[in-house]
């Protein structure tokens, strides 16, 4: 990290391959009489041949606009943008600039082109005027270079999401480029899918030397980059390394950002008094912290665990009985498939249930045996007394409201008001009732009052989701079920979500069930987790069980939360810590506990 | 739900008729369903058959998938030869009440359902053997003649491969929606015919509304990899013409000749 940001230092001007002076863009205003939104407002940047930059910044603070800049697809309406020496707004040379800086979108689905994975690789190259057999080696490359080469005549529909990025990464490959940027192209990947593309990415930087410009809301992938930007309302409001972009926490924060949970916990101590030059980037800059701070083991090993009052859960009584539940789809084709395998699940009035597992472990298939959407093959699903088959199921779909993946794309009516009462017609209920209902509904998820009228598809993304959920909660379900609610929000919105489930859970007593990739949140949220694998039920305990059993998750390609990572590291270098510790607050107040007196704190602050 | 739907979808091989290049298959198309729509008497119906079978061994796809075109549409088929059958006035084998049921009617029906088949068969080796891509670049180079009056050869061929490559995400997309609103108390099954297409538009208006959303930002994916219309584009595998397919051309024309040429010479 220091040689790197030795380099930075060095004269920032020379070979810069993205180079941009005072831009300003803006969009043309929706409906008349509204003013042009500016997106993005002066920024001057520089970017150097061969670097690894991460953009950050939250959802419409203007990154993606800045991508487009970047390629050309955007025009500046004020300053310049120069790629590698040409400036953009010249028309004969944009196939050149377009050439040099590929990007690479966000929807893995919208921007492959062709039928095959090889015609689409080829696809570049081809616009190029290519000879045959260019192309021909170019395309067997580019797919080397992603580990993708035994896809080659697959059908895109046939392959994960990070599959789909990898083959777009490898389609601006093949058009040798200089730099690749990224607009937020792991936002809609799985834990997994991200770290394949993050790994090829950083091979692309380290072994051809390809700049790089990575944008995202995930903070952990900034920590390893040359260069950090954090973007504000179309404003750059942060550039440097890493390291001195996460010393301003609060700033971050602000612009509706985090820092990485190791980060934010040095940062509370220092907060609290404990010296500290340097804030951690990663598990282990904190284990060498936290060592010169506190007690080793004293010999006999006490195996402490971590009494957690606040979330402790008492199960009184079962609403949902799922018994020997077996799924197969298109049983008797040629396309059969069993997802599930005899599962047996209790879910206790009142708790909160995360649901964990790797992409087709078989969660989505399971919640939606829950309201009857998917008929069980065999065994059987009892909610609240009801049995989820035959003329039940109306009611059923009542008392179970199922949130699916990205539940913005259900929405349809012509206003917002009209579209959350959607399934509430259908109950027979007096207007006056239906109206109370949206009202505390809306005042629930922080929905303004005066977004009712307007139409569903003018509103920014979060504000879709937090409508779609709302024609959900109208209904007045005792159970909620989520399939990743926070997917592709940023982290201010996820926190949002977040907040108003749990205010959900407390104040209307509503069961949930969860399910999600981010271990963090389930940490944070959840009262108990049921763990997937390959259609299996592998095991459902506490969420600080769950997370103590760190070898078994790692088999089934699972991570626990950073916090809980760092005190296992700690406690397996002989330090005498609990292993179940979940959140950055329970992490603070546990190590202020063990902090050997007179080191490291500043005792000016007593 | 709707997603195996694999009528005539492409099936890797390394026949002759893998091999050939897509504009000779379109021609032998046309040419073989000239000819069914030609045949009269049962000889030529024979011939016709033996031919087709004889396609369908040189193509080395399992007679089974080969036929999977032809199960979908059987229902259709058999209606249409059992209406034949009554509808054909001749000489009657025997009659149900007023409905009379003849020799010309039996045959006309067996002849036309025959017909049918070869015909779908025909046309599913076609889809079997052919790449998506080479099916559509070959219609591209069909049409290039006509762009000089004004045919957009290139794009109609772009939109159609862009077409097929999203047929499968479509369909993904509508069962997703079908499900989320189905959640929130949508009811697809039951009701008058009127209530249950109402019942539709939530998820035709979401669909619809994601479709121009994907439609836009392909557009832009393929704008920023510098696609810029057909001129100066190349392709990673180009079709070519070769004599194989000049003379397998030539076999068709010189073939439907002599099977037709009792009728047209006097």
């Amino acid at each position: 990290m220091e040689v790197v940001n030795a380099r930075y230092l060095q004269d920032e001007t020379m070979n810069a391959i993205i180079k941009t002076d005072n831009v300003y863009y803006e969009y043309m205003a929706q409906n008349e009489g509204e003013n042009a939104v500016q997106a993005v407002k002066g920024i001057s940047l520089s970017i150097r041949q061969g670097q690894f930059v991460v953009v950050l910044g939250r959802n419409g603070s203007g990154k993606s606009t800045l991508a487009r800049l970047f390629n050309g697809l955007l025009i500046p309406v004020k300053g310049t943008v120069i790629i590698d020496g040409i400036d953009t707004s010249n028309n004969e040379l944009i196939w050149e600039v377009r050439r040099t800086l590929g990007l690479v979108f966000q929807n893995p689905d919208n921007q492959i082109v062709a039928t095959t994975v090889e015609e689409d690789v080829a696809f570049g190259p081809e616009n190029l005027g290519i000879s045959p057999a260019e192309i021909r080696k170019r395309v067997d490359e580019s797919l080397m270079m992603v580990g993708m080469e035994e896809y080659s005549g697959y059908s895109p529909h046939m392959l994960s999401g990070g599959q789909k990025q990898r083959i777009a990464i490898a389609g601006i490959l093949a058009m040798e480029p200089k730099c690749i940027v990224l607009d937020e192209a792991t936002s809609m990947l799985d834990p997994r899918g991200r770290k394949e593309v993050m790994e090829i990415l950083k091979k692309l930087n380290r072994e051809k030397g390809i700049t790089i410009v990575h944008i995202t809301h995930h903070m952990e992938e900034a920590v390893e980059a040359d260069l950090v930007m954090v973007m504000e309302n179309g404003r750059l409001i942060l550039t440097g390394t890493p390291r001195q972009i996460f010393e301003n926490v609060e700033q971050i924060r602000e612009a509706g950002l985090n820092v990485p949970q190791v980060t934010a916990l040095a940062y509370d101590l220092r907060k609290n008094g404990v010296r500290m030059d340097k804030l951690p980037l990663n598990t282990n800059e904190m284990v060498d912290i936290l060592k010169s701070l506190i007690k080793r083991k004293n010999g006999n090993n006490s195996d402490l665990a971590w009494s957690r009052v606040l979330k402790e859960f008492k199960p009184e009584n079962p609403i949902i009985k799922i018994r020997d539940l077996s799924h197969v789809y298109m049983p008797g084709t040629t396309f059969e498939q069993k997802a599930l395998y005899d599962i047996n699940l209790t879910v206790n009035q009142g708790e909160i249930l995360g649901i964990i597992g790797q992409t087709g472990s078989g969660k989505s298939t399971l919640v939606q045996h829950l309201n009857g959407i998917l008929k069980a093959t065999s065994g059987s699903i009892e909610v609240d007394g009801l049995k989820a088959e035959g003329n039940g199921l109306k009611e059923l779909r009542q008392k179970v409201g199922l949130i699916f993946q990205y539940p913005e794309h259900q929405l349809f009516e012509e206003t917002v008001y009209k579209d959350i009462i959607f399934g509430l017609t259908k109950l027979g209920l007096d207007e006056e009732e239906i109206k109370k209902r949206v009202f505390h509904v809306i005042d629930i998820l922080g929905i303004s009052p005066e977004l009712l009228d307007k139409s569903p598809f003018e509103l920014s993304g979060g504000q879709k989701r937090r409508v779609a959920i709302a024609g959900v909660l109208v209904m007045k379900p005792k159970v909620l079920v989520l399939d990743e609610p926070t997917a592709g929000l940023d982290p201010q919105g996820s926190s949002e979500v977040f907040k108003l489930l749990s205010r959900l859970n407390r104040e209307e007593g509503t069961t949930i069930i969860i399910i999600s990739h981010n271990m963090e949140e389930v940490a944070a949220l959840c009262h108990r987790v049921a763990v997937m694998n390959k259609g299996r039920l592998v095991f459902c305990d506490t969420v600080a069980n769950v997370f103590s059993r760190y070898e078994e998750l790692k088999k089934y390609n699972l991570d626990i939360p950073k916090i809980t990572e760092l005190f296992r590291e700690l406690h397996n270098s002989g330090y005498d810590v609990p292993q179940n510790v979940l959140t950055v607050d329970e992490a603070k107040e546990f190590i202020m506990n063990m902090i050997i007196p007179g080191r490291g704190v500043r005792h000016n602050d007593k | 739900m709707i997603n195996n739907i694999t009528l005539g979808q492409y099936i890797p091989g390394n026949s002759i008729l893998h091999r050939l290049d897509p504009r000779t298959k379109i021609f032998w198309t046309l040419l073989l369903m000239t000819a069914t729509f030609l045949i009269e008497s049962w000889y030529e119906y024979l011939m016709m058959g033996l031919f087709t079978l004889m396609l369908l061994l040189i193509s080395e796809v399992p007679l089974k998938q080969s036929l999977k075109g032809v199960k979908p549409l059987l229902f259709i088929l058999i209606l249409t030869a059992i209406l034949n059958i009554f509808f054909t006035g001749g000489t009657p084998i025997f009659t149900i009440g007023p409905v009379k049921v003849t020799y010309e009617g039996v045959s006309a029906a067996i002849k036309l359902f025959l017909r049918l088949v070869m015909l779908v068969i025909t046309a599913s080796l076609v889809t079997i053997t052919t790449t998506p891509m080479t099916m559509t670049d070959g219609i591209e180079k069909l049409l290039k003649p006509f762009e000089k009056i004004g045919v957009p050869a290139h794009e109609i061929a772009m939109m159609m491969s862009i077409a097929l490559r999203f047929i499968p995400t479509l369909l993904d997309e509508t069962t997703r929606i079908m499900k989320a609103q189905a959640s929130r108390g949508a009811n697809f099954d039951t009701g008058s015919i009127f209530s249950r297409i109402k019942s539709f538009i939530p998820v035709l208006v979401p669909l619809f509304v994601s479709a121009f959303k994907r439609a836009d930002e392909l557009a832009e994916a393929m704008e920023s990899r510098c696609y810029r219309g057909g001129k100066g584009r190349t392709r990673l595998k180009e079709i070519h013409y070769s004599k194989l397919d000049f003379s397998v051309s030539l076999a068709g024309i010189v073939l439907l000749g002599v099977v037709f040429s009792g009728r047209i010479l006097p």
